[in-house]
């Protein structure tokens, strides 16, 4: 006997919000023990804490009621830390020998950059899972070239006019070949709203770039250079206090634009990023973050580092707590019919691995 | 059923199959080496060695895994600890010691010990290594163009006579290094204008001596003791090493910070850069002592003339005629005077402690 399809709508249409449940004491223990590990074993153990570190983000956050979960093999992730550690001292060691050789190196690491990229997407998802349904990322290696090499070059030779479409490209990439059991995610923000963005924050480096260009156009270089300074080392002393405020100022600006920016492309992100019919939603707030990002480096700064655990605690609760998932009709539902992709554990499973040298 | 105690070890869950995600509520009871689930439409025994149970998190659920791809997600956490000391279950060692305060803390000395050691001995130490692997066209890449700055901004040309300045270079050029090393430089005169009396190295040999140095020294023997402790700097690498730790402990705060701005990042890093020329100067000193000592010149030169140029620039105090360019030239001067006004995080020891392992090296 169904419903009238009017009520079960609305009844199904309550957003389910993500929750968190991880703590900065419990997670500054797991950390510290496991950076002490990492330290002692000259980085191998590594592999092992990253996989913790994931699965306490990842256990403690749920969805109607059910947690995630992280399976990353710490043999993998290994692997792809020596090849990520392997290239960069290729590279660098290259760099002191001869500057053909680094070109050469460097030309290299861009050409295998979109594949590694590629892989890591896949390890990342193919370990992510809910209710013991893993996700699956099925975006093609030539796709990769296209998002993360082509659209790049294209954005450097138009002098960054194509950024913004780039960023969308690649967002749509991810997102588009992503699924969970059987059913696709599907990225809808277009190129325009992207664009929107990007000039807004064109804008707001630019409005205060200007106002600081006429402020110092009247104060700071007049009063150095007009002020008929003769003393050589005082016209220095000027000329540096007048950078040092400069430098200020846009540390100042890019304070304000770095949370901004953040919130923006987040909410954009996934306020467009569907699960079948079922859209999620990000309300996360520009002042929020700032308020976040600012407490957390002076706390930081403060305990030489040992508020970091607590800090990414702190962000992750108020990104995950800001999502939800805006379902049409039941999502128990949908989710008691979801079936885990035939295949999904075959033999992709074996050549995957995760890049990145991150801790 | 029989009332063994095991009996009363019974704990809710929600089991999923691994093929669907739907959600099924289930009792989960231990009998003997058995785990029973019994649900709605599903029922299961194993043998409790084929589980997995995942660490404790928290108030995170924890996850008992089936061989074949189930499993239970158990919020009842009391319940499952209850269950886990029936069966014998002992957690991993790491999961002990990460959850206990007194092992964490025991982990923070640890870390906090390591990373010291690192930033203390191993930094120098790798920048040290990386310095002199460093092929010669990257020095003079890296100090191109430092000098033309200083003319544009800093200096003016030498107005000492010709014959003067050919004299002092001679005469430093016939000086040994006392291991016999064969030492590449490039000497030039300049007047310093504001800076006043002053000397500085670059990395890739450039020394810069200015006209008021010249002209407060007693004896041209303390010009070339000068010129040895600079020397010492070039042969050293320090100028280099500087640039390397540097760049090492920018990359790492950055990249600790992460979030928030490289810019801001940068803000400690100078703090903890400030150390480490202190070893250097007292390095620079020793080998200019040795060098001099080698052509039979006291060391007790390079003592007094550190004692005139911090003479010199206390009588200039608001004098400040540093300009930082990307490569840190190391400058007597500024030593002197900041050496001066006493130091915990100043950059060079104070005048009077070099001095005084200048008279022990004699």
């Amino acid at each position: 006997m169904d419903d009238p399809s009017g009520v079960t709508q609305r009844v199904g249409a309550a957003p389910s919000p993500f929750e968190f449940t991880g703590t900065g004491s419990e997670y500054f223990r797991i950390w510290i023990v496991n950076l002490a590990l990492t330290l002692i074993t000259l980085g191998i153990y590594s592999a092992s804490a990253k996989v913790r570190r994931l699965q306490y983000f990842y256990r403690n956050t749920s969805l109607l009621g059910n947690s995630f979960d992280y399976h990353g093999d710490p043999m993998a992730i290994l692997k792809g830390r020596l090849i990520g550690v392997g290239l960069l001292m290729l590279y660098n060691g290259a760099a002191y020998w001869s500057m053909a050789l680094a070109v050469t190196v460097f030309l290299l690491l861009i050409a295998v950059m979109p594949w590694l990229i590629q892989r890591s997407i896949t390890f990342k998802l193919f370990n992510s899972s809910y209710r013991g349904l893993r996700l699956r990322f099925n975006g093609s290696v030539g796709d990769a070239y296209n998002v993360f090499l082509g659209w790049p070059v294209l954005v450097v030779m138009t002098f960054g006019l194509l950024l913004p479409l780039a960023h969308q490209r690649i967002k749509a990439y991810q997102h588009n070949h992503s699924a969970y059991g059987t059913a696709p995610f599907n990225f809808s923000a277009d190129v325009g709203s992207f664009y929107v963005v990007y000039f807004k924050l064109l804008g707001m480096i630019l409005a205060p770039v200007f106002l600081i260009g006429v402020t110092a156009a009247s104060y700071g270089l007049f009063a150095a250079m007009g002020s008929g300074e003769r003393d050589p080392v005082k016209l220095i002393q000027n000329m540096m206090q007048f950078f040092v405020l400069l430098a200020v100022l846009y540390l100042g600006l890019f304070l304000i634009i770095g949370p901004w920016y953040a919130a923006r492309t987040q909410n954009l992100v996934w306020n467009h990023t569907a699960l079948g019919a079922h859209r999620f939603s990000s309300r996360v707030r520009a002042r929020d973050l700032l308020i976040l990002y600012v407490t957390n480096f002076i706390l930081i700064v403060l305990t030489l580092g040992l508020f970091k655990p607590f800090a990414d605690i702190r962000l992750a609760r108020y990104r995950l707590t800001h999502m939800a998932l805006q379902p049409q009709g039941n999502l128990d539902e949908f989710f008691a019919h979801e079936q885990q992709a035939v295949n999904a554990l075959g033999e992709e499973t074996a050549n995957i691995f995760d890049v990145d040298i991150s801790f | 059923m029989s009332t063994s105690p095991s009996d009363a070890l019974t704990l809710n869950a929600q089991y999923f199959d691994g093929r669907s995600a739907k959600a099924r509520p289930v009792t989960l009871t231990l009998r003997g080496v058995t785990l029973v689930l019994r649900g709605e439409s599903v029922a299961r025994e194993d043998d409790i060695a084929t589980l997995r149970v995942s660490e404790p998190m928290g108030a995170a659920p924890r996850l008992i895994s089936y061989p074949d791809g189930a499993h239970c997600e158990v919020r009842d956490h009391a319940g499952l600890a209850r269950m886990l000391r029936a069966t014998g279950f002992r957690d991993d060692w790491v999961v002990r010691v990460q959850t206990r305060w007194r092992w964490a803390l025991a982990a923070v000395a640890v870390t906090v010990a390591i990373v010291f050691a690192g930033y203390r001995w191993g930094l120098p130490a790798a920048s040290e290594f990386i310095a002199f692997r460093m092929p010669d066209s990257v020095l003079a890449q890296l100090s191109g163009g430092t000098l033309e700055f200083l003319d544009k901004h800093l200096f003016k040309p030498s107005q000492l006579p010709e014959p003067r300045r050919k004299a002092l270079a001679d005469a430093f050029a016939r000086m040994l290094t006392h291991d016999r090393s064969p030492l590449r430089y490039t000497l030039h005169f300049r007047d310093g204008v504001a800076v006043g009396a002053n000397a500085m190295a670059l990395p890739d040999g450039t020394i810069i001596i200015t006209d008021q140095l010249v002209k407060i020294a007693a004896h041209d023997e303390e010009v070339l003791a000068v010129l040895a402790h600079e020397l010492g700097h070039v042969s050293r690498r320090h100028g280099m090493r500087m640039l390397i730790q540097g760049s090492i402990v920018a990359f790492v705060v950055s990249w600790y910070i992460g979030d928030v701005s490289s810019i801001a990042a940068g803000l400690p890093t100078l703090l903890l850069q400030a150390r480490y020329s202190r070893e250097h100067e007292l390095e620079a000193d020793a080998f200019g002592a040795a060098m001099l000592t080698a052509n039979g010149i006291s060391p007790k030169r390079l003592a007094d003339m550190l004692a005139k140029l911090e003479a010199s620039h206390r009588a200039k105090v608001d004098e400040s005629g540093k300009d930082k360019d990307h490569i840190p030239p190391q400058t007597e001067s500024d030593k002197a005077r900041r050496g001066s006004i006493g130091d915990y995080l100043a950059s060079h020891p104070a005048t009077r402690e070099r001095i005084e392992a200048l008279k022990k090296a004699q």
